[in-house]
């Protein structure tokens, strides 16, 4: 067997400016929290309001996955476990919860201390109890933004009553900060969310692709800043960059990786610990990821006369916040669209809300699709729950079912 | 390379098998034996117990590798994986399979075969010894029988007692809690096979039941598992002749086929 030293996949040049932003929103919040108004928020948290009234934010859920990819999950998550925290809660939850509790031995000495915390159970209610220990352990006040699940369509009634929750949260950072919320502050943050967004939406399309222009971990890295940094200004030109690397590398019909065989659909949040190691040694059999459901998770706009309304909807729909239909729709959607040869669901015994009903949703897209599919198990930060050789077997054997 | 035979090797967690096929696709020989604690010393056993049994020179014979161990084969020229193989060698000795299900040493798994032999659809276990032959051989143990007569222990129960956990840990409590309060052998035995087709019908209903149904590996020899099993699915169970070779027979079929 003859080993080749070249790489499978290409490296992006936009990911220089993706580290610069990242390194100035890492200090960012290091100010705010030194000037007192440093909001922890969940990552479907309406950031826009507190962004709009001055408060710098920053993510525990991201300050998870640097703790999964810098491969200090067990390290960090026992911290929690030892003082009586289930292996069972979320790793993020964990991570999050042991690198307040021991910061000197955390990634970056763990996020910088917060002055409010901002939940949002629209991805699930773990966040909840997760944001009350914080809490107890910073004394930083909770704010819970309440939005019911949704089944089909948002009745009326519950426009009404996240609306008063976006109220109540406007008078809660008034009150603690004593900031008044602008209303064209409002909009301008917004318009720069809708722009940023958009951006993304048009990046994420271009992998439809053949070969597909970015795989699986360049999106992951990528949906930084829209996840953490959406509202601001600055983060708008590293995305309109990476759409013109994107659309160059279509145009010469240069692919994410060297030689595009297989392209598969992911699904759930990716092994941090393992990014790159996974998805590259797939990249050298020729698979792709073209598309997946979570970086597709940010999407939809603002551009509406009343912004208070667009965020009710828009925060209120995520497809978290709906029944299980609105996924296996999505996978469908993104298999047919981004012409995928199959799926991959990997179970994430952390989020029961993200993994839940992939047993069934498995059934009903390759019935409506007529491509396999396959149920990987592991976590996304926790990496005693993942068993490579496992994780291996399964994916080669959907690999053979393809090929 | 010769194409006249091939070699399937199938590493397994518990034990190593090898078929070699003539072009024909028939089985010139086969060997089993314990994986141990050396890959390749099984290997290599193995192969040379194929020579001498074929009577061939092996040299330039494709070789196939499969299951747990199937990356650790150094003389294999091509590794698939036991999901793969199964659903190719039932298919060989019964094209007629439409779900095979394999409970292993330390793994089961249910596969869905397709018109050509390939899988379409599968399921496994491989994470915890609950419906494995793991499951049996530490409740052989605590009941004191060989595991050979395990399963002929459990017909002769006519009143199975309920086993209620088909965790491998809960049940031998269970077990020892019933052998406390004197029930019968046959029926605690009979109350494990139930319990362990309990958990593989489950698996087998997540693929879908669809008839003709097989089972193999080394489990499938086992007469009360088949008979619990059989009457938990509601269908007839085929076995082959050898239950635990087809993992290495579908890999000595793949090794004389280009590309599948
Ligand atoms: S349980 Fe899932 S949705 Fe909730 S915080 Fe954890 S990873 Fe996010």
């Amino acid at each position: 067997m003859s080993e080749k030293k070249e790489k499978a996949y290409r490296l992006l040049e936009a990911n220089n400016l993706l580290n610069q932003i990242m390194f100035r929103y890492m200090l960012e919040g290091h100010s705010a929290s030194e000037e007192g108004r440093l909001a922890w928020l969940t990552s479907g948290f309406p950031v826009e309001i507190p962004l709009a009234m001055s408060l710098g934010v920053v993510y525990p859920e991201q300050y998870g996955a640097v703790v999964g990819s810098q491969k200090m999950g067990p390290q960090v998550c026992a911290f929690a476990e030892n003082i009586g925290y289930s292996p069972e809660l979320c790793s993020y939850a964990r991570s999050s919860i042991g690198s307040v509790l021991k910061p000197e031995e955390s990634p970056l000495e763990g996020l910088p201390k917060p002055q409010a915390l901002l939940a949002g159970n629209n991805i699930c209610g773990t966040v909840m109890k997760w944001y009350d220990a914080v809490s107890q352990l910073t004394g930083a006040p909770v704010f819970l933004l309440d939005t019911p699940p949704i089944d089909d369509v948002q009745g009326d009634h519950h426009k009404e009553y996240v609306k008063a929750g976006l109220e109540r949260l406007i008078t809660f950072i008034s009150d603690h900060f004593d900031v008044e919320l602008q209303d064209d502050r409002l909009r301008e943050v917004a318009d720069n969310s809708t722009r940023a967004i958009a951006l993304w939406t048009e990046i994420l399309q271009s992998c439809k692709a053949k070969p597909s222009p970015l795989n699986c971990a360049d999106r992951f890295l990528a949906m930084a800043p829209v996840v953490s940094q959406r509202g601001t200004e600055y983060i708008l030109e590293y995305y309109e960059t990476l759409l013109k690397e994107v659309r160059e590398r279509v145009s010469n019909g240069l692919g994410a990786i060297m030689d595009e065989k297989v392209r598969l659909l992911w699904d759930n949040i990716p092994p941090w610990f393992n990014i790159f190691r996974f998805f590259n040694s797939l990249a050298k059999r020729g698979v792709v990821f073209p598309a997946d459901t979570y970086t597709h998770a940010w999407s939809g706009s603002f551009d509406s006369p009343d912004i208070l309304n667009a965020i009710v909807s828009l925060y209120s729909n995520v497809y978290l916040n709906k029944g299980i239909d609105a996924k296996i729709d999505k996978m469908c959607e993104l298999i047919m669209d981004y012409d995928l040869d199959g799926f991959v669901l990997f179970s994430v015994r952390s989020c029961k809300r993200y993994s839940l009903g992939q047993m069934v949703s498995k059934e009903i897209v390759m019935e409506r699709t007529g491509v396999p599919g396959v149920i990987i198990e592991g976590d996304m930060v926790d990496s005693r729950l993942f068993n490579e050789a496992q994780v291996q077997t399964r994916i080669d054997a959907l690999l053979e079912m393809i090929v | 390379m010769t194409k006249e035979y091939g070699i399937g090797l199938d590493v397994g967690s518990t034990t190593t098998k090898g078929v070699i096929i003539n072009q024909n696709g028939e089985v010139v020989a086969s060997y089993l034996r314990q994986t141990g604690a050396s890959v390749s010393a099984a290997v290599q056993e193995v192969i040379a117990t194929l020579r001498e049994k074929s009577g061939t020179d092996l040299e330039r014979v494709p070789v196939v590798s499969t299951g747990y161990g199937r990356a650790m084969v150094d003389s294999a020229h091509r590794a698939v994986t036991e999901i793969t193989c199964h659903s190719i060698g039932v298919h060989h000795l019964n094209p007629e399979i439409n779900l095979l299900i394999d409970v292993g040493g330390q793994d089961s798994k249910v596969i869905r075969i397709g018109d050509n032999g390939k899988p379409i659809d599968f399921e496994l276990n491989d994470k915890c010894s609950a419906g494995t032959g793991r499951f049996l051989e530490v409740m052989a143990r605590v009941l004191g029988v060989s595991i050979e007569n395990l399963g002929p222990l459990a017909l002769e129960s006519s009143k199975p007692c309920s086993i209620s956990s088909t965790c491998t840990v809960f049940a031998e409590s269970e077990v020892i809690g019933r052998i406390g309060s004197g029930e019968k052998p046959q029926d605690i035995a009979a109350g494990i096979h139930k319990a362990m087709a309990s958990k593989i019908s489950t698996l087998s209903r997540r693929v879908g039941v669809v008839e003709p149904v097989a089972i193999t590996g080394g489990v499938a020899k086992n007469p009360a598992f088949r008979h619990y099993l059989s009457k938990q699915l509601e269908v007839e169970l085929w076995v082959p002749k050898i239950p635990q070779l087809t993992g290495a027979l579908g890999a000595a079929i793949m090794s004389l086929k280009k590309s599948f």
